[in-house]
């Protein structure tokens, strides 16, 4: 009698926590697992005639057999991977003002300062850029009322563009979790190298940076899939040579009907930037549990 | 402060060395120097500018006025990362990221050290705080005590002029602080290093150390010997700050060559000499009705079961009210007949008092020289 | 990205189905800026009492919203009349017309006859038309003198001022100019592919000269206003709109032709208000809304005597760009037969992706 109750008690518990992460298991199967099991089918077959299609894996050799593809992607991680280490780079002094050397109100200010882009959409930010980049554009001009150029320059429609619109894009992602890490780093560990005879250069090496490290590596990984992921940045700011995958991606599936070679694309991208996000939990010995919690 | 040293003998002078924040000031006018291989320690209650201070002599924070010298010459412009002066920090700050050796050998390798070289220094400083085989471990293995022997050990391998420590037994649990306490003083004697200790606790100040100075609002009250701060307070915050006392407001209500007749507002009268306490003032120009303080310690006043002649300036007449038995530390709260308040009175461990209990009759008094008395 | 278009895909399809049946009397219409002007939605309401949801887009973009929708989710489309059979034949996304249902007679006839042989599936018509205009090149005669033809924008005194879009309309257009006849060579596959790649040659020879390749109207308008592009290849609208702004700029008809398009209406396959989708074909073509469609649009239609009704400007500006015999020379797209424009794309990607 005990055992059936103990029993009924039991499942109703198990009843109880399904009914709880049963939206989120709807939430993961519908809006993330389906799409990708259909981006995987529709990946693994070709058009053989109009509204028949066999199975191939003619999408895939095609990424790898058409340099064409293939140099796109690496243009787009190499490009994101450079992003990403500028971001850094610019985000890391930002940061360690915010976290380390303000207090109060001024800190809070500086937080909403790099805050207040993404007040806008990613649009409107990089028409933004645009205006500023242009031949007629506001740079250009000042420039030439400057008297150090003696004719209108073209600072738009090309991979500094890019760069520039990728790593202002980016920044309030590297500097969140970098500041969130540094500022748990306790002032003394600073103090106590540079006591003990650490050049600046010296303490940041050996403290800060060690310290901050899984929020360097958190950051990295999300600004380096937001990069890698983007759209509009590229193709607006880039011009007539700016390759990105996601825009490769973007053809295959609006302009050119090819939903299977977007797929397989999509596909591609997914496996490749996990790798490379791998590769680099890998090179700094960084666990993506301890990242990312 | 010991005027028979010369400036050469002198590891650490400060002179005049102020420093304000704002409208605050942290450190006012503070000039002391420190003998070689002493154990110099700054006692003063928490916001009193020692730490401060301590972070002027690292380097971590500049006087706004007098000169701080090490070995005789001027440091103010020199960074914290050369300054022949290392800081064992309150929190200890051991490099997480780094093994016991790393951390002991850090400073070694900031100042390029050959390899060798530094991997026997370090292997022998690790003997000689007594962790020979902790080198390989991390951080987080040690215990507090093996903690804070490598904060020191990672200073002391530099050979520095001048250890400061900033309050490092104050995480340690009482324990293991008593302990520590010890191994300090031992240590320190040992490498004969300077060693200049910020506390808030005087037994960690007056156990260690050569020298005491006992600071409040920004300025040195009192510097000396810890028996001479025990003993011979300069000033009623001295003689409130360091050790336990029984005090009183008082007035004067005769006095005469010998000393002063004395009226505490809770109806005790009793006798105190003169030039005992206060130094500040001059005690000839205190007259009748003068406002002061009194200090008595609980081991100055001598105690007898029931009614006995004590044969002191002072006699009382009294009830036990409570019996507080702590050891050696054990103290009797009594209530003398026709005064308010309780009197704090050490329990001479003699078998006669093995036995008191609460409401026990007790004859209680000390000798007018035991009486601190200082103006308010 | 690719999360994000299925999942807006997926989202888009559920709002879209759930949100039809709600309101019945709402057509629900997917077509070009400019295509249906606010006022003629307005006095369409008053008339009729349905609501007209619009959807703004493009070939590319209606193609392939209906084909992620199987043909649902729009009520009418607009596509060009060359974009039809190709894409019914791979995706089945439209449904055929009824004629019966038109007032044919407010069509010009010429322009309905060829609008129903090239929109034609086994005797099943598709399409009607509505819009016409032409591509060829708006230039600022000032800046850029010479420009006669699509080659002429690779001469080397417009280098860094040129600008034309990466699409298959690009690739005809040099091919016409470079003397070829792409249109004769759509059935014979190798041939076609001949004469992409000497496009693509020509294309990527090019590139040195473009300073963009655009991809919106709005785009290419502004770059031509701040004197950043001074010849492009683009549609005569909007050159007669630059027209009006500086008259420096106008639409050039190349002379190998300007390439003729037609945008036209068809029905998604799964339609839910067919019988609206026919009132507002009727509303359109008459006359006097015509008109007012081809002001905002800056295109004119295939109404029969609308041309009355057009401000003078606009017939003065389309006579200057298209002398009579100009207007003999217009290209029309036939129907582009299924796979090659997989070939098109291959040209295009490769086009991108050389260095200039």
């Amino acid at each position: 009698m005990s055992a059936v109750t103990g029993l009924s008690f039991r499942d109703s518990g198990k009843l109880g926590l399904l009914l709880l992460i049963s939206p989120l298991l709807l939430w993961l199967s519908l809006f993330i697992l389906l799409p990708h099991v259909d981006l995987v089918m529709i990946s693994l077959r070709e058009r053989v005639a109009a509204r028949e299609y066999a199975f191939s894996w003619s999408n895939y050799t095609a990424f790898f057999t058409e340099p064409l593809y293939w140099r796109t992607f690496m243009r787009t991680a190499v490009m994101s991977i450079l992003a990403t280490a500028l971001t850094l780079l610019i985000a890391f002094p930002v940061a360690f003002y915010i976290a380390k050397m303000v207090r109060g109100r001024f800190k809070a200010l500086l937080f909403v300062l790099c805050l207040i882009p993404f007040w806008v959409s990613e649009l409107v930010r990089t028409y933004g850029w645009m205006i500023l980049l242009r031949e007629t554009g506001i740079f250009s001009g000042l420039l030439q009322w400057l008297g150090w150029v003696d004719q209108p320059v073209e600072m738009l429609y090309n991979d500094v563009a890019i760069m520039v619109g990728l790593v202002y894009t980016s920044m309030l992602f590297m500097v969140v979790p970098l500041v969130t890490t540094l500022e748990g780093l306790d002032d003394s560990l600073i103090e106590a190298a540079y006591d003990l005879g650490g050049s600046h250069f010296r303490v940041i090496w050996d403290v800060v940076i060690p310290h901050a490290m899984p929020g360097i590596v958190s950051g990295c990984i999300v600004v380096f899939m937001l990069t890698l992921g983007n759209y509009l940045t590229p193709t607006l700011l880039g011009g007539k040579d700016s390759l990105w995958f996601t825009e490769q991606i973007y053809t295959q599936f609006i302009t050119r009907f090819n939903w299977e070679q977007g797929s397989a694309f999509g596909m591609l991208l997914l496996i490749l930037s996990s790798f490379i996000v791998w590769a680099g939990l890998k090179l700094s010995r960084q666990s993506f549990t301890r990242v990312m919690t | 402060m010991q005027a028979q040293s010369s400036l050469k003998e002198m590891d650490l002078e400060c002179r005049g060395v102020t420093k304000t924040f704002g409208d605050f000031t942290a450190v006012e006018d503070i000039s002391f120097a420190i003998p070689r291989g002493s154990f110099f320690s700054i006692l003063g209650p928490s916001g009193c500018g020692k730490t401060t201070l301590l972070r002027m002599l690292a380097g971590f924070q500049s006087p706004d006025s007098g000169d701080i010298l090490i070995k005789g010459r001027s440091v103010l412009n020199t960074p914290p990362n050369r300054r022949p002066v290392n800081m064992v920090f309150q929190h200890l700050a051991l490099f997480p990221n780094m093994t016991v050796a790393e951390n002991v050998a850090y400073g070694l390798k900031r100042r390029n050290v050959d390899k060798h070289e530094i991997k026997t220094r370090v292997a022998d400083m690790l003997s000689r705080v007594g962790l020979p085989d902790a080198g390989g471990k991390q951080v987080s293995q040690l215990s507090g005590g093996q903690k804070q022997r490598i904060a020191i050990a990672r200073c002391l391998v530099l050979n520095p002029d001048v250890l400061l420590l900033d309050e490092p037994l104050g995480a340690l649990d009482l324990k293991l602080r008593e302990q520590m306490k010890v191994e300090l003083k031992q240590l320190q004697e040992k490498f004969a290093a300077t060693f200049i200790y910020i506390t808030h606790d005087q037994s960690e100040a007056l156990v260690m150390s050569d020298q005491v100075a006992v600071m409040n609002h920004g300025r040195f009250e009192q510097v000396g010997t810890p028996q001479a701060l025990y003993y011979e307070p300069a000033t009623r915050f001295v003689a409130g700050f360091v050790g336990e006392s029984n005090r009183w407001q008082a007035s004067i209500s005769a006095r005469d060559e010998r000393g002063f007749r004395l009226q505490t507002e809770a109806g005790l009268s009793m006798q105190a000499d003169r030039e005992i306490g206060d130094k500040s003032a001059s005690q000839n120009d205190w007259g009748v009705g003068k406002s002061l303080e009194l200090f008595l310690r609980p081991e100055s006043i001598s105690v007898a079961p029931g009614h006995q002649a004590l044969g002191t300036e002072n006699a009382y007449q009294g009830h036990v009210e409570s019996v507080l038995f702590d050891g050696a530390r054990s103290q009797l709260l009594v209530r003398i007949e026709g005064a308010l308040d309780l009197l704090n009175v050490s329990l001479p461990q003699t078998a006669e008092f093995r036995s008191i209990r609460k409401g026990d009759s007790v004859s209680v008094g000390w000798s007018s020289a035991q009486v601190q008395c200082y103006e308010v | 990205m690719k999360n994000l278009f299925k999942t807006s895909t997926v989202v888009l399809a559920t709002a879209l189905a759930f949100s039809a049946p709600l309101n019945a009397e709402t057509l629900r219409l997917l077509t070009w800026g400019g295509y249906a002007p606010q006022e003629v939605v307005d006095k369409f309401e008053k008339q009729t009492g349905i609501k007209v949801d619009v959807t703004k887009s493009n070939n590319e973009d209606m193609i392939s919203k209906l084909r992620a929708t199987r043909g649902s989710g729009f009520d009418l489309a607009q596509p060009s009349q060359d974009r039809i059979t190709s894409a019914q034949t791979d995706f089945d996304i439209y449904k055929p017309m009824d004629l019966s249902k038109l007032d044919t007679d407010k069509f010009i006839p010429s322009m309905l006859e060829a609008t129903k042989k090239n929109t034609a599936i086994n005797g099943d018509v598709y399409g009607v038309p509505h819009v016409w205009g032409t591509s060829g090149l708006v230039v600022n005669r000032k800046a850029a003198k010479g420009v006669a033809d699509y080659t002429d924008l690779c001469k080397t005194d417009l280098a860094g001022q040129v600008s034309y879009r990466l699409k298959r309309p690009t690739l005809i257009g040099f091919a016409f100019a470079m003397g070829e006849d792409p249109f004769a060579a759509y059935a014979d596959t190798d041939k076609y592919a001949g004469i992409l790649a000497k496009v693509e040659a020509k294309l990527i020879d090019c590139k040195s000269n473009v300073k963009a390749y655009w991809s919106g109207g709005d785009e290419l308008l502004n770059l031509m206003r701040s004197g950043e592009v001074n010849a492009a290849m683009a549609w005569d609208a909007g050159g007669w709109k630059l027209n009006n702004e500086n008259a420096d700029i106008t639409f050039v008809a190349p002379a190998s032709g300007a390439l003729g398009w037609i945008d036209t209406f068809v029905l998604p396959r799964k339609s839910k208000a067919e019988e609206a989708a026919y009132k507002w074909i009727n509303f359109v073509m008459q006359p006097e809304v015509a008109a007012m469609i081809t002001e905002a649009a800056g295109n004119f239609t295939a109404s029969q005597g609308s041309d009355q009704f057009v401000n003078e400007k606009l017939k003065a500006q389309f006579n200057e760009s298209f002398p009579p015999k100009d207007i003999d020379n217009i290209k029309w797209y036939p129907p582009v037969p299924p796979g090659l424009e997989e070939m098109e794309g291959k040209v295009l990607d490769r086009v991108k992706a050389a260095q200039s």
